[in-house]
This record gives C-alpha cells, structure tokens and sequence, in this order.
C-alpha cells in the first residue's frame, strides 16, 4: 500500500535546486504525488462555490447580486483550474539553462489567476465605490502582474526568470499601493461597515498575495528550495483562502447590501443572528 | 412610523446574464480545450490563445457584472 511521502531530496548538483522537499500522495498512480493537494484544492473551491451560490440564492438586493455573481464565479473559476491540474491538463516542462532535469510547470494556475486575482479587486473597488477608470487601471496592472510571472515560469534563463519575476513583482507593489492608498481613501469616505469590511479584506490580500511571490522565488519556478509538493500544498492554502475565505469575510457582511436593504443599525443584532 | 412604499425587486438585464454565462464557458473551455489545442497548434500558440481567452472572460465578466441590471 502506498503511503503519504514526505523527502527530503538533497542534489548532489548545486545548480537552482539545492533541497527540494517533496510532500503528497499520489492519488492517480501517474508519479504525481501533488495530485492529493490538486485534489483537495478543487474539493475545496467547490464547497466554497455551492456555499456561495446556496448563500446567495434568492437575494434581490442589486448591489448585493453584483457581488456575488463575482464572487461565485471566482472559486467555481478556480475549482475548474484545480481539476484540469489533477488531471494532468496545463502541466508543461520547459528546460532552463544549468538544470539537470527539465521543470514540471503548472500553467493552468496562471489562467486561473488570470481571471480570478481581476475579479477579487473588483469585488475590492466596488466596496470602495471606485470609478471606472481605477477599475481599468487596477484589472489591467493586476494582468499584467500575472502574464509577467508565467512568462517567467516559462523561460528558459535563470536571468530571464528573476527579470520576470522581479517585473512581476514591481507590478504587485503596483496594485499594493493603489489598493491601500487610492481605494482605502475611497471607501473613508464611506459608511463605517464598509471601511471595516474593506480594511479586513484589503489587509487579507496584502498579506496572502506577498506569500505568493516569495512562494514562487523559493519554489520549483525559482530557487528550488521547496519541492514541487509542497509548493502545490502551499499555492492550494493560499488559493483557498484568498478566494474562499476573501468570499466567505465578503458576503457575510453588511457592506455589500444597497441603501435599500441594509439594515438600521438597531436591526444588526438581528442580522447576525439569522446568520 | 411604517414605511408603506413597495420596492420592486431590480430587474436583470438579460444581455447580461447570457454574457455571464459565455464569459463562465469561455473561461471554462479555456482550460479544458488545452491538451487538444496544444497538440494540434503547439505550446506558443495554445499559451498565448489560453491567455487571451482568460482575459477576455474576465473582461467580460467585469463588463457584465457593472451592467447586471435594467436602469
């Protein structure tokens, strides 16, 4: 019987992969062992989805609806994403100049984050009531963001791989700076459960989305430090609750209600114990 | 004091839904049509198209969701 494998891999070949520490099982017999966290990740992004979609059956409330068309669609995206990836689909080598062994890179995480990390700040800049042209200018660094990193994943010199990534990362900062000083300033200016709903998710992204490049520079994609089973482990952690869990803070709160229906103050308490 | 007005629930536009829902098969189909595409087209070809494709259901989705319902 084939048991969870934990390794420690240490390279006689000090190339980009010094340690590579390996993590999983392989649930389809196919010698991927990151298959139980692909499968555990789209396990997840489903249940995020259903309790989303079940959670939002039946609102009327138009601004309410626009969230959670969003915010539905980003794990469903996602779940999608995470079973191709189980199954094989997206999983290309490319070989970089010193490796001995050509890297496994899982491409459909980019096409997921490509169309998922967009929609979040949307959910962002429409609790902030930003305008349209900050709406464009956030999507379209935050794109590029994405493009720059798999770009990076898929190149073929060290030296081009940090270049992109380093590229990559600039545009986080980028989108950082935007979302903590031009989008916070914005929703000051509105009511205090809106500030307080938008300071928690902004401070969840800040702190979920800066795990994600120092992820990829130790990762299998960068430095080699951690094993492509453990990066996977840590890619599914932090999808999950910076999707699920950006949902789940998000939806239950009062912010996203229109004037029409949110409640008075004095009816808060009720809210939350219907919930 | 009773408020005695009726809200009517806002209506969805269904331009809007429909695009949502094309949007949600163009980003789908983006992803599960890549082994297909890449043995066909090749890896350039089928990672740029997979890109585009993505953005442009995000696009969509982002268009649709601002303009979800009749004024």
């Amino acid at each position: 019987m084939a048991s969870i494998s934990i390794e420690y891999i240490l390279y006689e070949d000090v190339g980009m992969d010094p340690i590579a520490l390996q993590a999983g099982y392989d649930l389809l017999g196919d010698g991927r062992p990151e298959t139980l966290w692909l499968g555990i990740g789209t396990l997840l992004m489903l249940i995020g989805t259903f309790y989303f979609i079940a959670r939002g059956w039946g609102v009327t409330d138009k601004k309410a609806r626009e969230y959670y068309a969003i915010t539905i669609l980003v794990p469903g995206i996602a779940s999608a994403a995470y079973l191709s990836m189980f199954f094989g689909i997206g999983l290309t080598t490319v070989e970089v100049a010193g490796m001995a062994e050509p890297l496994e890179i899982y491409y459909a995480r980019y096409a997921d984050w490509l169309f998922t990390t967009p929609l979040l700040l949307l959910d962002l800049a429409l609790l902030a009531n930003a305008d349209r042209t900050t709406i464009g200018t956030l999507i379209g660094v935050d794109a590029l963001m994405i493009v720059t990193g798999l770009i990076g994943a898929l190149s073929h010199t060290p030296l081009a791989r940090y270049t992109w990534w380093l590229f990559s990362t600039i545009a986080f900062l980028f989108v950082l700076y935007y979302l903590l000083t031009v989008l916070r300033s914005a929703a000051a200016e509105l009511s205090e459960d809106v500030q307080t709903t938008f300071n928690t998710l902004t401070a969840l992204v800040a702190v979920l989305w800066t795990a994600y490049p120092i992820l990829w520079i130790i990762g299998t994609e960068g430095a080699g430090v951690v094993g492509l089973g453990v990066e996977t482990l840590a890619f599914m952690v932090l999808d999950v609750t910076a999707k699920v869990g950006f949902g789940f803070v998000l939806l239950r709160s009062r912010a996203i209600l229109g004037e029409t229906e949110a409640p008075e103050p004095s009816a808060g308490a009720e809210a939350q114990a219907a919930d | 004091m009773t408020d005695t007005t009726t809200e009517q629930p806002p209506v969805l536009r269904t331009r809007s839904v429909i695009g949502l829902a094309v949007c949600l098969a163009i980003a789908l189909g983006g992803i599960f049509v890549i082994p297909g595409f890449e043995s066909q087209a090749g890896f350039g070809v089928t990672f740029w198209t997979m890109a585009a494709l993505e953005l442009l259901a995000m696009v969509g989705v982002a268009y649709f969701v601002l303009n979800l319902h009749e004024e």
